[in-house]
C-alpha cells in the first residue's frame, strides 16, 4: 500500500485534464497529488451565478474505497454548507461508492448549488431561511457571492 | 478470538458455479498454484460498517458474526477468469484498469463485474453494486427464489 500513487488517481488526474468538466477546474497540488485546488463556477440561473468558489479535494489513503474530502474555501450562504464549508451531500457520506470519481462527486456538488435541498440541512439558519422566506434567502446568497466569490 | 476470520472459504461448500474449484480447473498445467491467505496487513482490518476500520480482535462479538456471514456470502457469487471475450465492461469501474486476459473477475447477481480482489474489498465494507447501488444480498436471495 505505502510508496506510489495508486494508478486510479494518475489515470483520473490525467482524464480531469484532459477533458475539463465544464465551469469546474481541479488541479493537483504540486506537493501532493492526493490533494486538489477546485475551482467552480456558480451555475447559471442559481443565486451563485457568476460566482467563483474555491473548494479544497483530498483523496484519503482509502479512496476509492472511502470518499474524497471535500470543503468549500470560500463562504458561500447555502443551506447543505456550513459556515467552515462543510458539504451535506449523501455520496460523500453513506451513498458513495468506489464507481464514483473526482469528476463525478464535482459534478454532484455543482448540482447541489442549482438545487439546494434545505429539508437536509447542514447550516440550520440557513435552511430555516430558505424555508420561511426563500426570495430573502436566495437574496442574501446572491449578496454573498458578490461579497466573496467575486471572479475579479 | 477472530481467527475464524481469517481462514475463510475453506469449508464453504459454494452454491454457485465457479470459485475456486473452476479457477484450479482452468489453471494451465504446471505448478500448483500457490495457496494464498490476504496478505496479512490487509487481513487485520475489517470494517463493521462502512466508515468504521478496526483489527479483528478489537471486534464485537456481533460485528464478527456480520462479518463472518458477509465472508460467507461473498464467497458464493460467482467468479470467472476474463479471457477478453466480453463484450462490454472492459475496465474494472474500481480501479480503472482494463481487465486482462487470465485475471480473476467476480461477477455479481446484477451482471456488474470487477477485479475480484478489488470488489471484495468493497464488499467487505458495503454490501452493494458499486455501479448500479444494488443491494447484493437482496438480488442473491431472488437468484435463489426464482433457481
Amino acid at each position: 500500500m505505502a510508496g506510489g500513487l495508486p494508478r486510479r488517481i494518475i489515470k483520473e488526474t490525467q482524464r480531469l485534464m484532459q477533458e475539463p468538466v465544464p465551469g469546474i477546474n481541479a488541479i493537483p497540488d504540486e506537493q501532493n497529488a492526493r490533494y486538489f485546488h477546485v475551482v467552480v463556477a456558480g451555475p447559471e440561473g442559481s443565486p451563485y451565478e457568476n460566482g467563483v468558489f474555491k473548494l479544497e479535494l483530498f483523496l484519503p489513503e482509502e479512496y476509492p474505497m472511502s470518499a474524497p474530502k471535500v470543503r468549500f474555501m470560500t463562504k458561500i450562504y447555502h443551506p447543505n454548507i456550513d459556515k467552515v464549508g462543510r458539504i451535506c451531500l449523501d455520496i460523500l457520506k453513506d451513498k458513495w461508492s468506489p464507481a464514483l470519481q473526482i469528476r463525478t462527486v464535482l459534478l454532484s456538488i455543482q448540482a447541489l448549488l442549482s438545487a439546494p435541498n434545505p429539508d437536509d440541512p447542514l447550516a440550520n439558519d440557513v435552511a430555516e431561511q430558505w424555508k420561511t422566506n426563500e426570495a430573502k434567502a436566495i437574496d442574501t446568497a446572491r449578496q454573498w457571492t458578490r461579497m466573496y466569490a467575486d471572479s475579479n | 478470538m477472530g481467527n475464524c476470520l481469517k481462514a475463510h472459504n475453506n469449508d464453504d461448500i459454494s452454491l454457485l458455479r465457479g470459485n475456486e474449484s473452476s479457477d484450479v480447473l482452468e489453471q494451465p498445467s504446471g505448478p500448483p498454484p500457490p495457496y494464498h491467505h490476504e496478505p496479512s496487513q490487509r487481513a487485520q482490518l475489517y470494517y463493521p460498517s462502512p466508515n468504521v476500520s478496526r483489527p479483528a480482535n478489537q471486534l464485537t462479538e456481533e460485528e464478527q458474526i456480520k462479518i463472518a456471514k458477509r465472508l460467507g456470502l461473498i464467497s458464493h457469487l460467482p467468479t470467472g477468469i476474463y479471457d477478453g471475450t466480453s463484450k462490454k465492461g472492459k475496465e474494472c469501474a474500481i480501479c480503472m484498469c482494463d481487465f486482462n486476459v487470465g485475471e480473476n473477475l467476480r461477477i455479481l447477481p446484477c451482471m456488474h463485474s470487477y477485479h475480484k480482489e478489488c470488489i471484495d474489498d468493497w464488499m467487505m465494507r458495503s454490501f452493494t453494486c458499486p455501479s448500479c447501488m444494488e443491494p447484493v444480498d437482496a438480488a442473491l436471495l431472488t437468484t435463489y427464489e426464482t433457481s
